[in-house]
């Protein structure tokens, strides 16, 4: 990216001697790989807003995280698999039906997010609850939560390699899948737990609303650029990266422009995803990956 | 800042209040009186004795008294009250919306920022942590008081006395305090103490914009961050004085550090702790913690006997 200018590196002495950043680095880091590989899926499958859905669900598992006294991680998680098991409960295989039940499950767990927060704010310390699960905290985030944070990535990592055939193939000609053998429910249930942990795992870093912006920017970028799903994923795991670094980088720097007060590291981050996006081009790629695989 | 939430509550309170009957007086010969936090409504009850009913709103010591939210019932406590003692400088700036929409000619309001003169742009509206503000609190409510009830003013005025008299034990501590502990450097997680702990003499060395990020509960700068942990992991504090009613991870992060690195940590509360204190003894007790911390290295977690709730507050 064109940020990383020397003159801008210079001023921000201590950048990699700051414990904070040490965990935003690893815990977004590897947050950012997740989403943008499972993202590609998502983007296939034509599952951008059940995305969504489980993101801004999952903020209901942060919030009684905080008020049970639990990692946010575990609750992030938790909430995000619940939904997903749900929506494969309803099976609704029609992509209309699909997005109507994942808007009204979006909606009850945004209400029992509201009730958590309530909670967090009137009956507990926590009065940052709101901010820190809605929009992140990555400087906050305890360290001990960087190890099990990787430890969930690396599983993500291993069932997008298990599941990438499969899902693509099911991505481009269920029939033909099923007639192939494959179990598409059952494929499609695993897709969606890895989708969970992509998605508990932005959430915890840049906070449930943003983390669509990591799941769904990078990978719509990446299948403009490549019209294969190999570089495809290539691309959009360097985006999500690039993004997420260069946004704590920025974060950390902004320390310096505005009278020590620094700006939100989730605001930089989806500013640049979001230019990413913008620099893509207007190619229908996705057609043409679409077309690509089945050649 | 869940601001925008808590407005719009307000504005759904205000409506109700138009349904309300406004009924400000002294029913049963007493006056009616309100202060917002508990430690304003310990000073009018000292003040006002008998012959005053005073109602605390904000008293859970467990919880962060800016994100306070607000029912009906303590709308129409706050509207019926015939004095009210609210902090400003928009801690308690809910409470204000509620007083403005139910006007009534009688009533008398104490409003701590305004009487001290502070503008809006000051950064810490902990006032009561400051002595050299207490005293002109508490006379502004004696006045009030005999305003509101001028056949007992005499009784009024004998009791701020003595309640004036009594700070003395306070600001005797501070001098105490000041004099054998000059300059001593501290930590802290947000401005809560901060009056006291300037009047105390001692320097705060954490940046004053990580206790703004902490007391707003905004995304603080990792700079800020590295900050603080050096100044407990190298021993550059003799005590982390800590809000205990604001904790976050980040928080009890600094807090682990310091514990970790056997920096004497000592809890400081945003209300008055109950039951067991009156404003009075509150603050001494601070001051005492803060005395042991530096001269002995003690730490003190809760002013609370152990059964209260735990440290973090948590909900179970």
């Amino acid at each position: 990216m064109a940020m990383f200018s020397p003159a801008i590196f210079i001023t921000t002495a201590g950048f990699f001697h700051n414990s904070a950043v040490h965990v935003a680095l690893a815990i977004g880091g590897s947050a950012a790989v997740v989403s943008a590989i499972v993202g590609v899926f998502t983007v296939l499958r034509a599952q951008s807003f059940a995305g969504h859905a489980l993101a801004d669900i999952s903020s209901a598992g942060g919030s009684a995280a905080l008020l049970f006294g639990l990692p946010p991680l575990v609750g992030f998680l938790a909430m995000a698999m619940l939904a997903a098991g749900g929506m494969e409960v309803v099976g609704a295989r029609q992509i209309r039906e699909r997005d109507l039940v994942s808007g009204v499950v979006l909606g009850a767990g945004l209400g029992l997010t509201a009730l958590f927060l309530y909670l967090d704010i009137s009956m507990t310390t926590a009065s940052n609850a709101a901010n820190m699960v809605m929009f992140g905290s990555m400087f906050t985030i305890a360290p001990e939560t960087m190890i099990p944070a990787l430890w969930v990535a690396v599983l993500a990592l291993v069932m997008c390699v298990l599941l990438y055939r499969p899902l693509l193939l099911i991505a481009i000609d269920p029939d033909l899948a099923t007639i192939r053998g494959l179990n598409v429910r059952l494929i499609g249930l695993l897709y969606l737990l890895t989708l969970s942990i992509a998605v508990a795992l932005s959430a915890m870093t840049i906070g449930a609303i943003l983390s669509t912006a990591l799941l769904i920017g990078p990978a719509a970028a990446a299948i403009r650029w490549s019209c294969r799903p190999g570089p495809a994923i290539i691309i959009a795991s360097v985006i999500a990266i690039s993004a997420t670094w260069g946004g704590i980088f920025l974060a950390y720097d902004s320390f310096y422009w505005t009278r020590n007060h620094g700006w939100p590291v989730s605001f930089f981050i989806v500013t640049i995803i979001f230019l990413a996006y913008l620099a893509s081009g207007r190619t229908t790629a996705l057609a043409r990956l679409r077309r690509a695989i089945t050649a | 800042m869940i601001l925008w939430r808590k407005q719009a509550g307000v504005a759904a309170l205000v409506l109700m209040l138009f349904f309300a009957t406004a009924r400000c007086g002294m029913a049963s010969g007493l006056i009616d009186a309100v202060g917002i936090e508990n430690q304003y409504a310990n000073i009018i009850h000292q003040i006002g004795g008998n012959f005053v009913s005073v109602t605390a709103i904000i008293t859970n010591p467990n919880t962060d008294p800016h994100t306070f939210e607000v029912s009906p019932k303590i709308v129409s406590k706050i509207t019926s009250a015939s004095l009210i003692v609210e902090n400003g400088l928009g801690y308690d700036a809910w409470a204000n919306k509620i007083i403005e929409a139910a006007p009534s000619r009688r009533r008398r309001i104490v409003n701590v920022q305004h009487l001290l003169g502070f503008p809006n742009s000051a950064p810490n509206p902990h006032f009561w942590y400051d002595p050299k503000a207490i005293p002109v609190v508490a006379k502004a409510i004696a006045h009030d008081l005999a305003t509101l009830d001028p056949a007992h003013a005499a009784y009024f005025d004998e009791r701020w006395h003595r309640f004036d008299d009594s700070l003395q034990a306070w600001t005797a501590a501070i001098t105490s305090f000041k004099t054998r502990y000059p300059d001593t450097p501290v930590a802290v997680t947000e401005p809560v103490a901060d009056y006291m702990l300037q009047a105390l003499g001692t320097i705060i060395e954490t940046p004053f914009t990580l206790q703004l990020a902490i007391m707003n509960g905004t995304d603080p700068s990792p700079q800020d961050i590295a900050a603080e942990n050096a100044l407990l992991r190298e021993h550059k504090v003799k005590a982390f004085v800590y809000n205990r009613q604001v904790m976050t991870p980040l928080t009890e992060s600094f807090l682990n550090t310091a514990k970790k690195n056997g920096v004497p940590v000592v809890a400081v509360y945003e209300t008055m702790p109950t039951p067991g204190y009156d404003f009075q003894s509150w603050m001494l007790a601070e001051i005492h913690a803060l005395t042991k911390a530096v001269a002995m290295g003690t730490s003190t977690e809760s002013l609370l006997p152990a059964s209260a709730p735990p440290p973090t507050g948590r909900l179970f």
